[in-house]
């Protein structure tokens, strides 16, 4: 995670905030007087407005596949369908560099077809020409392993073998951001194989993917990173492991109803939470980053410059030969020093402002639970590094360095074993000569991935 | 995030927080409505799935049936049986129109084309939640799709409604103005187009449409002159006549009538109207429905 070079961002999410207005039975938002009757009338209790998501800043990098984990409501496919363009936010903007692709649950895909018939039907939705889908049609069959099964009518599938079907035609459209909202859970251990190879092809191809799961075993085997999003912000974002785990022992507790324990949990990560702030540099920024002003000002040079170069008059400069590095060096310091220099004194560097901050805010009893930040830029950070946030969630745990660290170690190798695995798979089939439709398939995803 | 596992620890001691910067260079804002011109592109580009999607529906919805197809041809055969046997055999009513028959059926199955093109356009959006919902496309894609079914349905219908009226006594007065007919055809799937778009995102806006539409379909049937010729009725109140007259259901109606049954020249005013509608139409409706593009995921 520790990235010298960080990669060029696919996905940015600057401030988004999604407000959703519905109808609700809580006798406790009955609304009063004349509207209570005239709501009475047509048929309905109440309206409340739920905040779905309060103001959610996220950076997905090429070749990141980023975890995001949390509760029931917390937002996550809310903001995976924001991402995907298919609503707007009502505040904030999301940019991205390619179309993301949303492969939920509910698809568009026709149960009276075939399985065929809506490989065909899909691939034209996402954009595909005729031939590209007639082209992709052998990738979708082999991908989704679904076998005679493709000729029957989609509306007879089991629920696993629907979602194959699905995640396969996702992928024969080659997207290069792929949002995936709790789509793997459903197919079995051959599919989990293929589907992990196919998205590590995507992720070789400086691809992003975005996983939705509830388990987060899942996130912790197939992430480099995670999110942890609570009540439609964003809590922690960090390695997977670290932050899966966390999520794991917040849940637990809460499955185990020890409120305390989960509370204090969550306030603590909230408490070390820095509110992740982004600064979009616009591209007209980039290229000229000189205000217009200053702009004005070197134009002005240029045309007395530019007056300068009018004047058909050379002034003669004396040419001197350039002094070499080394022998200017040798000039000012002497080879070697007489006495033992005192080695230099540097004055103490001052204590870091949160630490102050904290000194003074240290009083009896932790500071109220927020979830919402203000709208102030403040910005939270751990005060002291040895405080009970970490003491209690990394409690006789590796520091979080560590963690970033291992966790991108085991990708690296998780990576490198699929790599053998596969490709030893290959070179069995091509030496037992399995059948040219499948071997040719193989060929297929490994052209691409060159 | 925990204070240990933030990398700019490392780079900055101090402990002073920097916000990181991000180029949006190469990034482009998702699911805003892009500008007419690539609008129209990616709708061009997505033609081959508008056809696909309407035909998938037509065919899921005839597959379930042991005709199967069978019934593009067999429903509009019965409903002529239908009326020949009610209004030809029982009834024996002309009500003052030459070959009658042949004037309701033209008058049902012409207004049915677009008055289910109506209906459909008005919950597009809504019977396309789940596709709007599952990806991004231009969302002018449903309602048109919506138009290309009925007008799959129609081509069938026409066929058999020709040969019907060719077979069923009295005899038509058959000259080269048949060819009329495919015109007339093209200039009212285009009006369905752009009402489709127009009604799309009414209906979206306000989903009570739905409800509202049938009765505002009745009302247009009635008007159009599919049972009764407007004309005769309305004499006595000339304005309402002339007001009636600028229907462009009249108008196809009666273009499609003109070349089909009694073979004669229509007047130039009506293929005016009709192509001024179908245009204007189009144009209004469909930059209604693009304006309203970013709207349609939330329902």
């Amino acid at each position: 995670m520790v990235d010298s070079e960080p990669q060029a961002p696919n996905i940015v999410a600057e401030n988004v905030q999604v407000r959703y207005t519905v109808n609700t039975n809580d006798p406790g938002q009955r609304s009063q007087g004349l509207r209570r009757i005239g709501n009475a009338m047509l048929g309905r209790r109440g309206q409340t407005t739920v905040r779905a998501l309060r103001g959610v800043n996220l950076v997905a990098r090429e070749g990141e596949m980023v975890g995001v984990v949390g509760a029931n409501g917390s937002g996550k496919s809310t903001f995976l369908r924001n991402i995907a363009g298919v609503e707007q936010p009502d505040r904030g903007r999301i940019l991205v560099r390619y179309q993301p692709l949303l492969l939920g649950v509910s698809a568009a895909l026709q149960p009276a077809l075939s399985g065929s018939e809506n490989v065909r039907l899909g691939c034209l939705a996402m954009g595909l020409s005729p031939e590209e889908a007639a082209e992709a049609f052998d990738y979708v069959v082999e991908l989704s392993s679904l076998g005679a099964a493709i000729h029957r009518p989609m509306g007879t599938y089991s629920s696993g073998m629907g979602a194959r079907l699905r995640f396969a035609i996702a992928l024969a459209a080659r997207p290069k951001i792929l949002l995936i909202d709790e789509a793997l859970s459903t197919g079995d251990a051959t599919f989990a194989e293929r589907s992990e190879r196919a998205m590590d092809e995507l992720l070789a191809e400086a691809g992003t993917v975005l996983l939705v799961n509830h388990a987060a075993k899942v996130i912790q085997e197939l992430c480099t990173r995670a999110v942890w999003m609570h009540k439609g912000e964003i809590l922690m974002d960090g390695p997977a492991e670290a932050v899966a785990e966390k999520y794991r022992w917040w849940a637990w507790n809460v499955a185990k109803g020890k409120e305390d324990v989960a509370e204090k949990l969550l306030h603590d990560i909230v408490r070390n939470a820095v509110k992740e702030e982004i600064n979009i540099l616009e591209p007209e920024l980039v290229k000229n980053p000189i205000p217009r002003h200053a702009a004005r000002a070197t134009k002005k040079e240029r045309a007395f410059a530019r007056h300068i170069k009018r004047r058909d008059h050379a002034e003669v400069i004396e040419e001197t030969a350039t002094p070499l590095l080394a022998s200017a060096e040798s000039q000012v310091w002497p080879e070697k020093f007489e006495t033992p220099q005192s080695p230099a004194k540097f004055p103490a560097l001052p204590k870091p402002a949160s630490e102050a901050f904290s000194a003074v805010k240290s009083q009896a009893g932790p500071p109220p639970l927020r979830l919402r930040p203000s709208d102030k830029k403040v910005i939270l950070r751990a005060s002291d590094p040895l405080d009970r946030a970490s003491a209690i969630a990394s409690e006789g745990d590796l520091t979080g360095r560590r963690l970033a660290l291992q966790a991108r170690k085991v990708a690296d190798k998780r990576y490198q074993d699929r790599q053998k695995r596969r490709d030893m798979d290959d070179s069995e089939s091509v030496s037992a000569s399995k059948t040219p439709h499948e071997s040719s398939i193989g060929t297929h995803s490994r052209d691409s991935k060159r | 995030m925990n204070e240990p596992t933030n990398p700019s620890e490392v780079r900055n001691p101090l402990g002073l927080s920097t916000i990181p910067s991000v180029s949006s260079e190469g990034l482009v804002p998702v699911g805003k409505r892009t500008s007419l011109r690539s609008y129209l592109a990616a709708l061009w580009n997505r033609r081959h799935f508008i056809i696909a999607e309407s035909r998938a529906k037509m065919s899921g919805s005839t597959r379930k049936n042991l005709l199967g197809y069978g019934w593009l041809f067999l429903n509009p055969l019965l409903s002529v049986l239908a009326f020949w046997f009610i209004f030809g055999f029982i009834l024996q009513s002309s009500r003052g129109i030459e070959n009658f028959l042949g004037y309701l059926v033209i008058g049902v199955f012409f207004f049915q084309f677009t008055g289910k093109s109506m209906t459909g356009g008005t919950g597009s959006i809504r019977a396309g939640a789940q596709m709007i919902k599952g990806f991004q496309f231009p969302r002018a894609a449903l309602p048109i799709s919506t138009v290309v079914r009925n007008f799959l349905d129609f081509i069938p219908t026409v066929a058999v409604m020709l040969v019907l009226i060719a077979v069923i006594p009295p005899a038509e007065v058959i000259t080269w103005r048949v060819i009329l007919v495919i015109p007339v055809i093209a200039l009212q799937t285009i009006f369905n187009v752009g009402l489709a778009c127009l009604l799309a995102r009414i209906g979206h806006k306000i989903p009570d449409l739905t409800n509202f539409m049938s009765i505002v379909s009745r009302f247009w049937l009635y008007g159009s002159g599919v049972f009764f010729s407007i004309e005769d009725r309305l004499a006595d109140y000339p304005a309402i006549l002339t007001a009636m007259q600028f229907n462009p259901m009249h108008a196809y109606l009666t273009l499609v009538r003109n070349s089909l049954l009694y073979g004669v020249d229509s007047p130039a005013w009506l293929w005016i109207l009709g192509t001024v509608w179908a245009f204007g139409l189009l144009i209004v409706g469909f930059l209604f429905f693009w304006r309203g593009e970013e709207s349609y995921g939330r329902l």
